[in-house]
């Protein structure tokens, strides 16, 4: 695999959000972080493009994500008080999709702020 | 009252730091931003600026700090009221400072610098906002830095960990006019912390099924509440098969936030700052399993009245 430099990466592990870190990656894994901290470090070191867990787990057994994304969706739809929570580890892409699905099932959606 | 940690770089000569221990949980605030950069008027970094640090127990970040003030746990209310009452001149009862483990002088040195500074800034971390007093806390330092503009600039700065998890505040903000604990049960958004945040919900056991996207509360929350999650369909979308995971009815692995998943994140200041992964993940997006589970939410049939016909008179 030939070496991926991403000039001006931003990472995400702690509040401060650095924009200005330099990462070289093989495509399966991240190589270097310069100027990245130990914790930022760690963070995109451990992390890697492996397949290391199944795609997606209903009951605990291997399924498909097509059945896992339907079975969410019987869940949610026939909750009467459904919970949207989390929202700290996701792009604020995926944060809009969320509070859109909260509003269609009639959700109660939370972060970590509220803790 | 806050800003933004560029003018914080640019401006700021005086900071406390309150509850918190950025030289381990945010190690790069203060080379990045605050301390020891050179700003625009600020030219000689660290030598221009004075930093106090406020907390129960002196962390390695006392070693950055110019003076440390060990204030005893659960008293950082009376703390700050108190210094709310120097700062406007009124006479406090030494009795009842000497409870937070500061003796009166250390808060009249502390004031007089607070008033001597061109730009002061408090962050406050967890140790404030987390702990006895909670977001009466944070108002009260909120209240501090604002009375303080009668004499001179001074601002008040969360300081966040986790992430994004300022975005979660902006985009529910944004979405439904509240940035937590917002309840759509009704259809029309609904605020009340302490009714409709999690742990609350979960002890009390009023939710009937959760979806739990970039948090572990299964690794995190109190036992009640994990009970609870166990008991109802959870379903969980992280990077990892995670403590929730094993407890949840569904699980779908996603692509990590800024390693594989682009997207969006914001500062703990509410700067949006575009992330750029280095890799491709064999696993889809949050964002886009979110899409598809509302996809097929509305593939269903609508809720009334075919299902609940019996409840329609
Ligand atoms: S590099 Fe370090 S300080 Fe910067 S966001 Fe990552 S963990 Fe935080």
């Amino acid at each position: 695999m030939p070496l991926t430099i991403v000039k001006n990466a931003t990472c995400t592990f702690c509040g401060c959000v650095c924009d200005d870190i330099e990462l070289h990656a093989d495509g399966i894994r991240i190589t270097e972080t310069k100027r990245a901290c130990s914790l930022g470090e760690s963070w995109f070191k451990n992390h890697t493009a492996e397949h290391l867990y199944p795609d997606a787990l209903i009951d605990g057994h291997p399924a498909t994500v097509d059945d896992a994304v339907e079975a969410a969706a019987d869940y949610l739809l026939n909750a009467d008080m459904p919970l949207v929570y989390g929202m700290s580890n996701i792009t604020c892409e995926a944060q809009r999709e969320a509070v859109s699905l909260a509003e269609l099932v009639g959700a109660v959606v939370d972060s970590h702020t509220s803790l | 009252m806050t800003c933004t940690l560029g003018e914080v770089k640019n401006r700021a000569d005086f900071m406390i730091y309150w509850g918190g221990n950025p030289a381990e949980c945010h190690p790069r605030h203060f080379t990045k931003y605050s301390l020891t950069q050179k700003g625009k008027f600020t030219p000689k970094g660290r030598k221009d600026r004075t930093m106090v640090l406020v907390d129960i127990r002196e962390t390695p970040s006392a070693k950055a700090a110019d003076v440390f003030l060990q204030v005893r746990p659960g008293k950082d209310f009376e703390l700050v009221t108190a210094l709310r009452a120097i700062v406007k001149g009124q006479r406090v009862n030494e009795a009842a400072v000497a409870e937070t483990g500061l003796p009166l002088e250390k808060l009249h040195e502390l004031v007089a610098m607070m008033k001597a500074a061109r730009f002061g800034i408090i962050f406050f971390g967890m140790g404030l906002s987390m702990t006895r007093g909670k977001h009466m806390n944070s108002a009260a330092v909120l209240m501090l830095a604002a009375e303080m503009n009668a004499f001179t600039k001074f601002v008040a700065m969360p300081m966040r960990g986790h992430g994004n998890v300022t975005g979660a505040d902006v985009v529910m903000r944004y979405t439904t006019g509240y940035p937590f604990g917002v309840n759509l049960c009704r259809g029309y958004p609904r605020f009340n912390p302490g009714e409709f945040s999690t742990v609350d919900l979960l002890v009390r056991g009023d939710n009937d099924a959760c979806l739990v996207l970039g948090a572990d509360p299964g690794a995190t929350m109190p036992q009640p509440a994990i009970n609870h999650l166990a008991r109802i369909p959870t379903i969980t979308l992280d990077p990892k098969v995670t403590h929730t995971s094993r407890l949840s009815r569904v699980h779908i692995t996603t692509a990590v936030t800024g390693v594989s998943a682009p997207g969006t994140a914001y500062r703990m200041d509410e700067i949006p700052l575009p992330l750029r992964p280095a890799l491709k993940s064999p696993y889809p997006t949050d964002e886009e399993v979110v899409r598809r589970i509302r996809e097929a939410v509305m593939r269903r049939p609508a809720w009334l009245p075919e299902r609940n016909a019996e409840m329609v008179v």
